[in-house]
């Protein structure tokens, strides 16, 4: 079945070598296929072993595999048109495809895995297959951007490989080479003797992965890296490249979780505070779409983490859905918006014409006023779900009082970047002037099959799914 | 024999930060290889593991011949700036070096005692990957920025196979080949910076 499952990215692949300007056309429709092996997961019995130990299908990998594969098609989707809003030569075009494939191989590699090493390794390559992404720009602040993120990328990285055999090193005693296997070590989390060393490893891993993420206090590398690259960029990694990266951090909390609870409560809600803090005001001050939508991101991960550990597992898979699906559709209308760099905030979303122009402007309001939580965004129902586990898990302690402060903090910087998105929205309909645009019919598509994802999302099924997962 | 690799591992590194050619810094890089892979040939040894024989083997050829080649075709080919002054002065270096290795020692101080084995070449991978870090952040050329990056990884192999007594073979290869994407994924850069030049 993983043969399935990367067959998509692999025709993309060999497709990319292919100079005819029409090969792309087939990949629309080969993306697709990626749902069969999918689905088949969904129905069968769970753990599910695609490749002995090593990458196992369970509830969750299998949700998050869905999310980030839905991205990726629409990525595919919006990429047939990508040379009709910037300039890219026709190689550079086909290269782009190539190291998405690298990507997405990568990533689907790190989602399924149940082997600690297999799933950095898979990190790592989608993390090398990006910097070339972001170099397709023929800009210099691209190529500066290509090298940095090379760089904190390559500090980022390594800092999860060296918590992940910190964590290694404290478990083998017991468990042998086993001790890679996340279920394996979930399992036996308790019997762990060096529980310090454990805990140091889980917290540069985090970190390793928070950076990767864009938090405190590495909050603006991420959004100049979206900045200069080609928006099909910001959407992969809004939608996939962060996927993979807190199904890591979902994997190894759980661990963490059995170690010591309140050490993994208390890291992770000062730190994703301070994110939250920070992130707000720089929220505030954003300029363009693509360093708004950048930062936002940053907040919404934060919020998924912290609704994790907070024992809202419902509500932090829901947020992590809405936002992989909400994100991706508002990076690439930005593409649309923004078309060969001429934008302007104001009257962004005026001069749309005909059915396909309304249809875009509709769906791009959903998105932005779904973005900020507005009923009946998923996002609404997944923050009313998150709040609440925060003050039933601080009914369980001493600290009621303390997490309702938090939680009214918390509110406080919701709304500043309430009030950003809602200013901006009603800058783009109702401000400067009205000039002709144009949008592409495989542009709406994509971002018809975001909406209908967000609508599945909160049909009841969905919703019984996701709290079988919890 | 383990100690004699390990202290010459750290030295090389050390003299790393006070070079100022980058073919030169691409030896240190070599030697610092060479000597992890004979460090990891001789705890294979001492250990009867086949699988660190192997990676020993594959870190010698891959790390300490095939990139250090690559990268000097690269520059070459690439007309790289070879004269590389580091931005911290050497006298600040000086005190820097041991204060980062004393420091280092203390933070691992509570981890080496959890470790049975090996515990003070965990102290030593620590510091090397801190002294990697300063190799990155005291040059503004891309090259040795590069060679920081995959000092990082020696270090982070270093303490794989200090503190874990080696990490499963199928890790180990995965990182191997993730190394040899990094190389292609830089001469891809490279040739683009032309492209655009």
């Amino acid at each position: 079945m993983i043969f399935f499952l990367l067959l998509p990215a692999i025709i993309m692949f060999f497709v990319s070598f292919i100079k005819s300007s029409r090969a792309n056309h087939l990949l629309s429709f080969t993306s697709f296929a990626i749902l069969i092996p999918i689905i088949e997961l969904f129905l069968v019995d769970k753990p599910y072993p695609l490749w002995e130990n090593y990458l196992v299908a369970d509830e969750l990998n299998t949700y998050v595999l869905l999310v980030s594969s839905v991205v990726g098609i629409g990525v595919t989707l919006s990429l047939m048109t990508l040379k009709k809003h910037v300039s890219i030569s026709p190689k550079s075009y086909r290269k782009f495809y190539r190291f998405f494939a690298t990507f997405w191989i990568g990533l689907i590699f790190s989602i399924l895995s149940n082997n600690m090493g297999i799933y950095w390794i898979g990190l790592e390559l989608a993390t090398l297959s990006t910097v070339y992404m972001i170099k397709t720009n023929f800009t210099q602040s691209a190529s500066r951007e290509a090298w940095n993120y090379m760089i904190v990328g390559a500090i980022a990285i390594s800092l999860v490989l060296f918590g992940i055999i910190l964590i290694y090193a404290s478990a083998k005693p017991i468990l042998g080479e086993e001790a890679m296997d996340f279920n394996f070590l979930l399992a036996h989390a308790k019997e762990i003797q060096s529980s310090f060393l454990f805990e140091i490893g889980f917290a540069i891993t985090s970190i390793g992965m928070f950076i990767k993420m864009g938090f405190f206090p590495m909050n603006l590398w991420l959004s100049n890296v979206e900045r200069a690259s080609y928006y099909p960029v910001a959407a992969l990694f809004s939608g996939i490249l962060e996927s993979a990266v807190i199904i890591g951090f979902f994997r190894f909390s759980q661990i963490a979780k059995e170690v010591n609870y309140n050490h993994l409560f208390t890291f992770t809600f000062i730190y994703t505070l301070f994110t939250l803090f920070i992130v707000s005001f720089l929220i505030y001050r954003a300029k363009d779409f693509i360093r708004l939508f950048s930062l936002s991101g940053i907040e919404h991960m934060a919020l998924i983490s912290l609704f994790w550990v907070s024992g809202g597992t419902f509500a932090a898979l829901l947020h992590f859905g809405a936002h992989a699906f909400l994100k991706p559709a508002l990076f690439l209308s930005t593409g649309v918006l923004e078309s060969k760099g001429k934008y302007k905030i104001a009257g962004a979303l005026r001069g749309y014409r005909g059915k396909r122009g309304k249809l875009f402007v509709f769906l791009v309001s959903l998105f932005l006023l779904g973005i900020i939580s507005l009923p009946p965004s998923p996002m609404f129902f997944s923050e009313l779900y998150g709040f609440s586990a925060m003050i039933e898990m601080a009914k369980t302690s001493n600290h009621i009082l303390a997490m309702i402060m938090a939680i009214l903090f918390l509110l406080i910087l919701l709304s500043i970047i309430f009030y950003k998105f809602v200013s901006l929205y009603q800058s783009m309909k109702y401000e400067g002037e009205e000039r002709d645009k144009e949008v592409y019919s495989t542009e709406v598509f994509a971002l018809i099959l975001f909406a209908l994802s967000l609508i599945v999302l909160i049909l009841p099924m969905s919703i019984n799914f996701l709290k079988g997962i919890a | 024999m383990i100690d004699f690799f390990i202290g010459l591992f750290l030295a090389t590194l050390i003299i790393a930060l006070f070079t100022t050619r980058l073919y030169r810094l691409f030896l240190w890089y070599s030697i610092n290889s060479l000597m992890l892979g004979l460090l990891a040939l001789a705890m294979g040894m001492k250990l009867e593991d086949n699988g660190m024989l192997i990676t020993g083997v594959i870190t010698i050829v891959i790390k300490s011949i095939i990139i250090p080649i690559v990268l000097k075709n690269l520059t070459q080919k690439f007309n790289l700036v070879r004269q590389i002054k580091p931005n911290i002065k050497v006298h600040y270096s000086i005190m820097l070096i041991p204060t980062i290795l004393v420091f280092t020692y203390y933070l691992a101080d509570p981890i080496t005692h959890m470790i049975g084995t090996n515990a003070n070449y965990v102290a030593i991978s620590i510091s090397s990957l801190f002294l990697s870090l300063l190799l990155m952040m005291e040059h503004k050329n891309v090259a040795p920025k590069i060679i920081g990056f995959l000092s990082m990884e020696n270090a982070l192999f270093l303490l794989g196979i200090s503190a874990t007594e080696g990490m499963p073979m199928l890790v180990e290869l995965g990182i191997f080949f993730d190394l040899l994407m990094a190389i292609v994924v830089i001469n891809l850069l490279f040739q683009q910076e032309r492209t655009t030049l």
